[in-house]
């Protein structure tokens, strides 16, 4: 990417070409995020919707009836089909559309090329394409929940023969089709988005900027579009055979099943091969989630602390260690299938590793902030949340591990709260601390501050208020994706803790409207923002607060040292940028 | 209709009202230039340090309070052999986790406040120690492999039981249990999924099981080749006979699919189950069985080893109070081994139990009394249940668990029906002594 492009980006742009087909990566970034914004809205409302059953079965709510119409809620009772239903779409959307496609959509697109001082991806169009191929994934995912028979109802984990078979489930008809398409159309996308965030990392780096001196962002975001190059090419080929299950008779995944229909023909295959594949991908999945998260969390407490990353080596480090033991701990998800307890064992063995660069990089993230010198903008407060998430949803991790204490755990409510804790809260956390922190670089506007702060408040404590109750409803042994407890009576006596569950879910899902409003009314009207606001060292706020193709008018800036220099002995401000030269005599770090 | 109006003309007046403020504050801010939402003020700084610590106190206390009041999670001690085990390498990690949560949570929460911004202060330009990140990698690592190895001796003590000891099979099917004994010979029938009938749910393979789904798939062809049939006309094209249906196009489709499909089946099954069988010996495994629904019985003090097998889609067996779970998988038999310890009698007269379950009955029978459905009393029972999504009635898929004496055992089993339609009789120790034999022979 040279000046010669820069040059050629000075026609005049059409309305089309600038906000809707764009190349331009800040662009994308954003677009990125208000469809994960959207698809967000969409996913926790969902939750709200089957908390609302699991806090009061008893009670009709006349919104359900209104929202699902009456052949799912009846008399505002919601049916049970529906009710897994919106539990499939709400783990699909969040995982999928709105912490992978939109935190790796947002942050890697923004900030990749802004920060290592790139004009723009590598490939402005495979970057337009991702983006439209996410949009058009979403919506497929989202008109998968107006037709008649339902959407995918078989759990965000689609195990088959339930998502096979129609006739076990009416989700699996239509709803299903949708699902699969769905999923492969964003699967194509992240491929693309990832080979352009690799290469550009690789290739367009300015000049001075060493790996060693990337930020731990881009770092995170190099490693996380690897996994996910890596895997999710399994994922795709097994919504392959599943379609091929479910329409050409084939038998990769069935076996001696005998249903309604009768005997079915095919036999010879198994339902564990798939929970292989899936996993395959999805174990490391939760890293395409939570690296993201780590990285945008380096960011801002190293700027916020006014003091430099701890460790950064280490951190880069743990987050490459992080990536590759991902590849290989997927069986801890299926400890009880019936696996050779020796592989378990294998698997018990590699899981509990992965706690040791997790354990570095919280220790690294506590001595950063250990005598800095801490400002509460409100991404550094959710900064501080994604770590304690990250530290209460990872020490619960050891348990689920364990494949022994697995056998009294598994798919219990235990599980639910440690991984929307670790993974979910973590990854939301980290999220909104990224959008505060980069507002303005991607709006030119400040968002309010007050606001930020209630939002933060009142997320981190209904979080919490959802999440650690319901270890203890694991504890009582309670099972996942059940549609009411009442047919057990000894779950009784954790009744009330359901409510207060339902209760922190119903006011966390509303105070996000503080966040809403902040944002949209931010991005029109809040005041404009200075080049620096947050006095950080990194290369993107070098750039000029107005939107330009190729991010630098002029030259790209060069870079002179590390992105920590906060504070550093001998220097005037407390901060020094990227792209300030050694003095005669300093020694980079 | 006047009151929608006035709701209308809220609405309108405030947006306005909104737009004004508005634009009130874009013109101070234009005259101040306004910098107020990049600088964090000293006060807001302290209050959110401070809010911090509240923070602290109020998840703490939370969690603390939670653990007092559900801690135990009113499962009651393990009721199994292993699940002792179990409970006993969950406390041992709760030991090593829960102080991590509480110093680290501890750390990340008060250093805020602690080192909250001071101008007056500069901040160490700390980039790294070797020393520490040495002894924080090398740490976790030392306590992590004893939770390994600790986790791994129970993992294997649990999955490679010495003994099998008697063999039950637990068959689920969306949405229900059934259970089938082995019987005297400890050896569970074969079983094939082509087998399943209304009459043969299990789908055992015996000689009459086999005659029976022939006479099933014969009378399912026939009824649909009569269907057809009779919606059929025949008609003389060109001298060609040519066959028109009164029935929708898929309709039709549809039934000769399975008209087709059956005549598979019952090809598989003579070319497959009968070549391969022993009939004799197939069926005399078969005939002891001892096939139960609703509600399945055990005898305390003894190992069993349950096979899984489920009909349609993946189910979980999950006994909470035996701390035992397995996966039923179509298409592969899947194994858990157990030793029940406690009886029912005696967990209901457990101290513990028994207050558990007088709270339970009073929040059971206000609820029934809120939905108004009649009032019952609810004791203690060991109960399996579904433990992996598998549809509509997931969350009742379920099975009475009875953990009693020998004397009792044999009370009950000998009250069902065998396979063969012959009475069951069980012989006190009988089990006992054939497994001492099977020692004496090794």
């Amino acid at each position: 990417m040279s000046d010669h492009g820069h040059a050629a980006h000075h026609h005049k742009e059409s309305f089309f070409t600038k906000y809707v087909f764009s190349q331009d990566h800040k662009m994308i970034a954003k677009q990125y995020l208000l469809t994960a914004i959207v698809m967000g809205i969409v996913g926790i409302a969902l939750s709200a919707l089957f908390r609302l059953q699991l806090g009061w079965p008893d009670e009709k709510f006349g919104i359900m009836e209104t929202l699902l119409g009456s052949g799912w809620a009846p008399d505002g009772v919601l049916d049970s089909n529906m009710y897994l239903g919106l539990v499939t779409l709400h783990g699909t959307i969040m995982v999928f559309m709105v912490l992978t496609g939109g935190l790796s959509g947002t942050f890697s697109n923004l900030l990749i090329p802004l920060q290592i001082g790139a004009r723009d991806m590598a490939s402005g169009l495979l970057n337009m394409i991702s983006y439209w191929l996410f949009f058009l994934s979403s919506s497929i995912m989202l008109a998968s929940l107006f037709i008649e028979s339902g959407p995918a109802m078989a759990g965000w984990t689609i195990y088959p023969p339930l998502s096979v078979l129609e006739e076990t489930q009416p989700g699996s008809g239509l709803g299903m089709t949708l699902w699969l398409l769905s999923i492969s159309i964003f699967i194509a996308s992240a491929l693309l988005g990832g080979i352009n965030y690799i290469v550009t990392i690789i290739n367009l780096r300015t000049k001075g900027m060493r790996m060693t001196r990337l930020p731990l962002s881009i770092w995170t975001f190099f490693v996380t579009a690897i996994l996910g190059l890596l895997s999710f090419p399994v994922l795709l080929s097994s919504a392959v055979l599943l379609i091929m299950d479910r329409h050409m008779g084939t038998s990769f995944f069935l076996s001696d099943i005998t249903t309604s229909n009768g005997a079915l023909d095919q036999t010879g295959g198994s339902p564990v091969l798939f929970e292989h594949l899936f996993w395959f991908l999805g174990h490391p999945e939760v890293y395409i989630i939570l690296l993201p998260a780590l990285g945008i969390s380096s960011e801002v407490i190293a700027t916020n602390s006014r003091k430099p990353i701890f460790g950064y080596r280490a951190m880069i480090g743990s987050i490459l260690a992080i990536g590759f033991l991902s590849f290989i701990v997927w069986g801890h998800h299926m400890f009880l299938t019936g696996m050779n307890p020796f592989l378990g064992g294998v698997f018990v063995f590699t899981t509990l590793l992965i706690a040791i660069p997790s354990a570095v990089k919280v220790f690294n993230y506590l001595t950063t902030l250990w005598k800095g010198n801490l400002v509460f903008t409100p991404a550094m407060l959710f900064s501080i949340g994604m770590v304690s998430t990250f530290i209460s949803g990872g020490v619960t991790g050891i348990i689920l591990a364990d494949a022994a204490l697995d056998i009294s755990q598994h798919d219990t409510y235990f599980v639910v709260g440690h991984f929307h804790i670790v993974m979910g809260m973590s990854a939301i956390l980290a999220m909104f601390a990224g959008v505060y922190h980069w507002f303005p670089k991607m709006y030119g506007r400040m968002m309010n501050k007050k606001l930020g702060f209630i939002h933060f408040w009142i997320t981190i404590t209904c979080g919490y208020g959802v999440f650690i109750p319901m270890h203890f409803l694991g504890e009582g042994g309670m099972p996942r994706r059940y549609y009411t407890n009442s047919e057990f009576p000894m779950f009784d006596h954790m009744i009330d803790l359901n409510v207060v569950i339902s209760i922190f879910a119903t006011v966390g899902v509303l105070s996000q409207l503080f966040f809403f409003w902040n944002f949209l009314y931010s991005a029109l009207r809040g005041p404009k923002a200075s080049q620096n606001p947050w006095r950080a060292n990194t290369l993107e706020w070098t750039s000029p607060v107005e939107h330009m193709h190729g991010n630098w008018p002029g030259d790209l800036p060069v870079v002179h040292r590390w992105p920590y220099d906060y504070n550093k002995p001998g220097q005037a401000e407390d901060f020094v940028m990227q792209n300030v030269p050694l003095e005669p005599g300093e020694e980079e770090h | 209709m006047e009151n929608k109006f006035l709701i209308f003309i809220v609405v309108v007046l405030g947006v306005l009202a909104l737009i004004q403020l508005v634009k009130v504050y874009e013109m101070t801010s234009k005259v101040t230039g306004d910098k107020s939402q990049e600088n964090i003020t000293p006060g807001e700084n302290l209050s959110q340090a401070v809010l911090f610590l509240v923070f602290m106190f109020a998840l703490f206390g939370g969690t603390i309070y939670l653990m007092l009041e559900y801690g135990n999670g009113g499962l009651g001690e393990a009721a199994t052999e292993h699940g002792v085990m179990i409970d006993d390498l969950l406390v041992f990690n709760w030991w090593i986790i829960l102080p991590v949560f509480f110093i680290m949570n501890g750390m990340l929460f008060i250093f805020p406040f602690l080192y909250r911004r001071d101008p007056k202060r500069k901040p160490v330009y700390l980039v790294h120690n070797n020393k520490l990140e040495m002894i924080w990698t090398t740490v976790p690592a030392i306590v992590l492999a004893g939770v390994i190895i600790y986790g791994l001796r129970t993992w294997n003590f649990i999955m490679n039981p010495e003994d099998e000891g008697t063999v039950i099979e637990l068959y689920a099917k969306q949405f229900d249990w059934t259970a089938r004994y082995s019987g005297e010979d400890n050896k569970l029938g074969k079983a094939n999924f082509k087998l399943v009938t209304g009459t043969n749910p299990l789908g055992v393979i015996t000689t009459e099981g086999i005659a029976e789904s022939f006479e099933t798939i014969d009378t399912e062809i026939d009824r649909l080749d009569s269907v057809l049939l009779a919606n059929s006309i025949e008609k003389y094209i060109d001298n060609q006979k040519t066959t028109e249906y009164l029935l929708p196009d898929g309709k039709v489709a549809e039934m000769s699919e399975k008209i087709e499909r059956l005549k598979r089946q019952k090809y598989r099954i003579k070319s497959g189950l009968e070549i391969e069988r022993n009939a004799d010996a197939d069926d005399a495994m078969a005939a002891n069985d001892v096939v139960v629904k609703g509600e399945m019985h055990l005898i305390v003090d003894k190992t069993y080893t349950f096979y899984f097998r489920s009909q349609d889609v993946l189910h979980c067996a999950w006994f909470p109070h035996f701390r035992a779970q397995m996966n039923c998988v179509p298409g592969m038999t899947t194994s858990f081994t157990l030793k029940p310890t406690i009886t029912t009698k005696d967990m209901r007269l457990d101290e513990f139990v028994i207050d558990h379950y007088k709270n339970i009955n009073t929040i059971h029978n206000e609820r029934k009394r809120r939905i108004g459905e009649e009032e019952e009393v609810v004791d203690f029972d060991y109960i399996l249940m579904c433990n992996k999504i598998c549809g509509a009635s997931h969350s009742n898929m379920q099975m009475k668990v009875v953990v009693e004496t020998e004397a009792e055992y044999k009370n009950w089993i000998e009250s069902q029906k065998r396979f063969d339609g012959g009475a069951v009789s069980y012989t006190i120790g009988a089990a006992a002594t054939e497994e001492l034999a099977q020692e004496i022979e090794e």
